[in-house]
């Protein structure tokens, strides 16, 4: 099922909780709307749900606008974050819950649905329990098999992981992005935690005080991200931002600050045009060198081991810029230590605005 | 639920720890007497003071089967009809508190609506209203309405005044059930009326069954309103009729009241020693899990 939201806005008040949305989600696509709290997302996805209804705009499902339907009446499943098992009916009486309500489902019909949708979420042996009986994970799974048994043309998930403990987590991520393919069913997650929108969604929505920011697939959201928020929002550890004056010389154009001077190769006119950017560079592609080579110069802060690599905080001038180096690095504190980032890596952005220049 | 074990030491009683025990036992004294006085009052003969006289007996108690050996007994209607008046009047009246309080809280609880806020407070007001101070409007009410000296008029006004603490409280219950519940069963293809009924009202049982008793027994122990607005005997529950002995001319027979009133709470604490499990759990709440 195609999804357009059509400046989509909800007003509380004096407050904009979603201003405008623009958003098309392809049939079977699994989207992800990601942001900090109270950034809008999960009004949208209650407004897509019909809990909320819009102050202003529209919601397509294929050709129908739904704005106006009621939950019931617009073909869709929800997984919520604290999964909102009924707490007095066993695992089948919730999953089948869905197909008590309006249309005529046989009894055996129902059971035999009942059992596909837990056998497809790994739940059948425990159809008889109740909610409270179950762990964590097996919550989540029930939700997700009560969300899937109406067969709905869309599913909507709540921050669905956020209480589930790391391990289970990482598992659940891999269980529900695979379900998702298997039903292919059109899907949208709501969550606060890139991690997760990331590895799960085909494409992101990165929202944030209502607006939408940067609506791109995970990778597009990575190497090139549109604005300073969404730069700064993605990535683990996050961007290096520092001010830089630009300058032209021998035909390019060159990003100063104190302890830096890189040139830029991808300068374009918009860029050509400004005097100042703001620079970003992820950790993971400033490598320590030797002091005197690469593009900035500094002594090293701090150095945090992490198993696979560590991250090392080089002081650099008055600010300090965080690098990721191999498990062998050796340098220690007060150590002189030289950073390079190969041009294609570096993003501008416009001071003031935050666009990317770029 | 897990209970935790206490250790050993810190049950035993050292001096100081049984100064509490002390002090509750002796003002709990008049108390214990009164109650121990009202038991072995109705089965002798006689008690002087606080001292039973004469034998064992369960003379007292004739009224139950005898009761026009009873003088007192004679120019009242008979015990069993009262007492099914009784059970009637407070069984009607917790039925009806708890079916206005489970829709009245839930709408309270979950709806937006003009003058809500202005209701919840008239609410509050309402409660805190004794109703002797009612009397007369409700008698004209009752009169205009042909309920007065009806078993149904005094349901309803015992309804009236028992609803706002009944709505207080099953809106209480209600706002403890989270949000996610409803909007799950909206998604789920439910009406409201429908999530009230299957996904609501079973979430707050244990509310519903405690106000229901409590109800019950505010019905049961009622005097003024049944005393009041069915004046004619026919009518009338057994709290009028313990009045009526207390009453009778200059001296009062102990032995009859005792039993009488015996008779009367009888069916109470039997109730509460039956739900008190479900009394207790009024505290935790609906949703578990």
């Amino acid at each position: 099922m195609h999804v357009r939201l059509d400046k989509l806005t909800k007003r509380f008040g004096a407050v904009t909780a979603v201003d405008a949305l623009d958003l098309e989600i392809r049939s079977g696509e699994f989207v992800s709307f990601l942001g900090p709290s109270g950034c809008g997302k999960t009004t949208t996805l209650l407004m897509v749900a019909g809990i909320y209804r819009p102050t202003e705009g529209a919601i397509i499902f294929g050709e129908r606008r739904v704005e106006q339907l009621m939950p019931k009446d617009r073909g869709i499943g929800m997984v919520f974050q604290s999964y909102a098992l009924y707490p007095h009916m066993t695992v089948a009486e919730n999953i089948g819950f869905p197909l008590d309500v309006g249309r005529g489902v046989t009894k055996a019909d129902r059971e035999r649905r009942v059992r596909e949708a837990a056998g497809l979420v790994h739940v059948d042996k425990l159809l008889e329990r109740r909610p409270a009986q179950l762990s964590g994970g097996q919550q989540q799974r029930v939700a997700l098999a009560r969300a899937l048994v109406k067969r709905p043309d869309i599913l909507l998930l709540d921050e669905p992981l956020s209480n589930l403990d790391a391990r289970l987590r990482h598992e659940m991520r891999g269980e529900i992005k695979r379900l998702q393919k298997e039903v292919g069913i059109t899907s949208i997650f709501v969550t606060h935690d890139q991690l997760e929108a990331l590895t799960m969604a085909d494409r992101v929505a990165v929202m944030s005080d209502g607006v939408l920011q940067a609506y791109a697939t995970p990778a597009e959201l990575y190497a090139r991200p549109a604005n300073r928020f969404v730069a700064e929002f993605i990535g683990m550890p996050p961007m290096n931002f520092f001010p830089t004056e630009l300058a032209a010389r021998n035909g390019s154009t060159v990003a100063r600050a104190e302890g830096i001077e890189i040139e830029l190769v991808l300068a374009t006119a918009r860029a050509g045009a400004a005097r100042h950017a703001t620079v970003g560079i992820r950790p993971e592609h400033l490598a320590i060198v030797s002091p005197g080579e690469g593009q900035a110069r500094g002594e090293v802060f701090v150095v945090e081991p992490m198993g696979r690599e560590q991250i090392v905080d080089v002081q650099v001038g008055e600010r300090r810029l965080r690098a990721i180096a191999p498990p062998g690095f050796a340098g220690k504190i007060g150590d002189s230590v030289g950073l390079r980032v190969s041009p294609e890596q570096v993003h501008l952005f416009d001071p003031t605005s935050g666009q990317r220049l770029s | 639920m897990a209970s935790v074990e206490m250790p050993t030491g810190a049950r035993r009683l050292r001096p100081l720890s049984a100064a509490p025990y002390v002090v509750l036992a002796v003002a709990t004294l008049p108390i214990l007497v009164l109650y121990a006085w009202f038991l072995y009052g109705s089965f002798f003969p006689r008690v002087e003071g606080l001292v039973p006289i004469g034998a064992f007996t369960f003379d007292n108690w004739r009224f139950l089967w005898d009761p026009l050996s009873v003088p007192q007994m004679r120019n009242r209607p008979a015990v069993i009809p009262l007492t099914i008046n009784t059970f009637i009047f407070a069984a009607a009246t917790a039925l009806a508190v708890l079916l206005v309080s489970a829709m009245a809280g839930y709408a309270f609880s979950r709806l937006r609506f003009p003058g809500r806020r202005m209701f919840l407070g008239g609410i509050l007001l309402l409660h805190s209203f004794p109703s002797v101070t009612l009397l007369i409007a409700l008698f004209v009410v009752l009169r205009a309405l042909g309920l007065y000296d009806q078993l149904l008029g005094v349901i309803l006004a015992k309804t009236a005044f028992e609803l706002p603490f009944g709505i207080w409280i099953m809106k209480g219950f209600f706002d403890t059930i989270p949000w996610d519940l409803e909007m799950s069963a909206l998604v789920d293809g439910a009406g409201r009326l429908r999530t009230w009924w299957k996904v609501m009202l079973p979430l707050v049982k244990p509310g519903l069954l405690a106000l229901g008793l409590l109800s019950f027994v505010q019905g049961w122990n009622e005097f003024l309103l049944p005393y009041v607005f069915m004046p004619s005997g026919t009518q009338q529950t057994l709290s009028t009729l313990v009045r009526g002995i207390l009453g009778e001319g200059r001296f009062v027979d102990y032995g009859l009241l005792t039993a009488v009133g015996l008779y009367y709470v009888a069916p109470v604490l039997v109730l509460f020693l039956i739900a008190q499990e479900q009394l207790m759990r009024i505290y935790q709440g609906g949703v578990k899990g």
